[in-house]
């Protein structure tokens, strides 16, 4: 173990958010701070309207904030222009349909530049890490929506970004494909430990995946609690389920998640 | 049993054609005047007709193509007979259609994404897309002179108006997550632009190449009416002038091949280019 103190990757202060909804001004984000060391898997877990992914989309330069600041690796962050060592893998499918399963994860990697024999190295590879396996000249209409996450996951990766921002990647997949999904993504960030920050509104989502639970309040959304989760890696995304200390821990984040949903309901 | 239906109607249709006029004087009711093969011709005699336009027959009644050089010979003695006539329409429909489809779609991309462009240019399109393109006809021949640019300029202003909404409706419905995608993946504007806004707005182009293709075959014909060397427009019009149905008639059964095969040209082509999208992914 080191004793150089973490690097912080992502550090936010006092940012605030106001949307107009019918002339009437609405509070999405209200003094939310908190801060994300290198390494480090985060869920931002909240009911929804809670504007968790209104942060998530301010530190991926996608909206501006009204107030208080966003640092990614020490530098403030600039709406609009995006950094370059930041993945962001969205909740709806964006993949490019027209383009294969290979044209979309190769994509980056086309705009970088790189050259044609190491991209289809890569490519091959992160097509395999996927399990999709003969799917390479597929068209995304002709997949499951389980497949299409996996090729936009792998569309982000291939990159190899060191900052991960994920939108509620997996909440449009039933069930199962979730904990498969949450398998594929649990092989594959135990091998690069990036930096993840992972909205979701799924509690068992959140256990399973991340080292640390930030809880938003619902609307005006602020950060309420920061949970530790310290199940032991590598992590069994189903056996994990059934221990005594999952069922522990959700409880505790459970009873306050839920008085933030009753809130939610009430407003 | 779709195709009996089809073949049977097909077959009565002509029967009709052929014989229903012979009724008339009999069941004056029964058989309309416009069965007058002095209009309409019959079957039988356009058939003959066309053999003879093809240069298939010669004038003495024998098959042109038994006899070396009489199928030459025949095509040499008249600079307007169907086969030159049909390839100076289909020439100067395939380039109206090219220039109309290019020339649509950049100025549909460029409008659709400038929000600017497009308040500046709004009343003038809608002003020139209320004027009915063929009423321009008489003016580009005039402007061009009888000669093949008329039929490409009249061609290129029926299919240009349509590629360009296509195009722009399709600019402007561009997905703002896939634009935002591409951002976060590390595309620049130009990229944004040829990887995404491109490709997006193609299938709307595309979706318009069927009927582009049709309308500039009906602007290089409207263009033959009013004055041309060639073309199948030209034939049309001097058999009307002679009083020959059967000569219209033939030319206006080419004019159905040539359409026929065009379309399905195009449909093919723009089967292949969109494959990607659901429904042809799943016929494949």
């Amino acid at each position: 173990m080191q004793n150089t103190p973490p690097r912080s990757r992502i550090e936010i202060d006092r940012l605030r958010k106001i949307f107009l909804a019918e002339g009437r001004e609405v509070v999405a984000v209200d003094d939310a701070s908190f801060r994300i060391d290198d390494g480090e898997f985060v869920a931002l877990l909240g009911p929804s309207g809670c504007g968790k992914s209104t942060i998530l989309n301010m530190v991926a330069t996608l909206i501006a904030p009204n107030g208080g600041a966003i640092r990614v690796d020490d530098a403030p962050v600039v709406p609009g222009r995006p950094i370059a060592q930041v993945g962001y893998v969205f909740q709806k499918d964006t993949l490019f349909p027209w383009r294969t399963v290979e044209g979309n994860i190769g994509y980056a990697l086309e705009l970088a530049g790189v050259p044609t024999g190491e991209r289809k190295t890569r490519v091959a590879e992160a097509i395999h890490q996927a399990g999709l396996d003969g799917f390479d000249r597929f068209y995304p209409a002709s997949l499951s929506g389980g497949m299409r996450q996996r090729v936009s996951l792998m569309r982000t990766l291939i990159a190899r970004p060191e900052i991960l921002l994920m939108d509620e990647p997996f909440g449009a997949l039933d069930t199962h494909t979730k904990l498969d999904m949450h398998s594929v993504l649990l092989s594959l960030w135990e091998r690069e430990r990036q930096t993840v920050l992972f909205v979701t509104h799924d509690l068992g989502e959140a256990l399973t995946l991340a080292d640390r639970i930030i809880l938003m309040s619902a609307r005006p959304g602020r950060v309420k609690a920061d949970f530790k989760v310290d199940f032991p890696r590598p992590r069994d995304a189903v056996k994990l389920r059934e221990t005594p200390q999952y069922a522990e821990l959700f409880s505790k984040v459970w009873h306050s998640l839920g008085e933030e949903f009753a809130k939610g309901r009430s407003a | 049993m779709t195709l009996f239906w089809q073949i049977a109607i097909g077959l009565g249709a002509l029967a009709i054609w052929e014989w229903g006029w012979a009724l008339h004087d009999k069941v004056p009711w029964l058989v309309p005047d416009i069965l007058d093969p002095y209009f309409v011709s019959k079957p039988s005699e356009i058939y003959r007709q066309f053999l003879r336009m093809g240069c298939l027959v010669s004038s003495q009644g024998d098959w042109t193509l038994g006899t070396p050089g009489a199928f030459e010979k025949c095509i040499g003695r008249s600079e307007n007979n169907l086969w030159i006539a049909t390839y100076f329409t289909l020439k100067n429909t395939l380039w109206g259609f090219a220039t109309g489809v290019s020339s649509g779609f950049v100025l549909g991309l460029l409008l659709g994404r400038s929000d600017r462009l497009s308040e500046i240019f709004y009343p003038y399109i809608t002003a020139f897309n209320s004027i009915p393109r063929i009423a321009l006809a008489p003016i580009i021949i005039l402007a061009f002179g009888i000669g093949d640019a008329s039929k490409i300029v009249t061609a290129w202003l029926v299919v240009v108006f349509l590629v360009f909404f296509n195009t722009f409706e399709g600019a402007r419905a561009v997905d703002r997550d896939h634009i935002n995608a591409a951002r976060l993946l590390g595309a620049g504007e130009w990229q944004v632009t040829r990887t995404v806004i491109v490709p997006s707005t193609m299938a709307w182009l595309f979706a318009s190449l069927t009927p582009a293709v049709s309308f500039s075959l009906i602007g290089v014909i409207v263009g033959e009416f009013i004055g041309a060397e060639h073309g199948i427009g030209r034939m049309i019009i001097e058999a009307e002038a002679r009083g020959e149905a059967a000569g219209m008639m033939v030319a206006v059964f080419v004019l159905m091949i040539v359409g026929v095969i065009l379309a399905a040209g195009v449909r093919r082509i723009q089967a292949y280019l969109l494959r990607w999208r659901p429904a042809s992914t799943m016929a494949t």
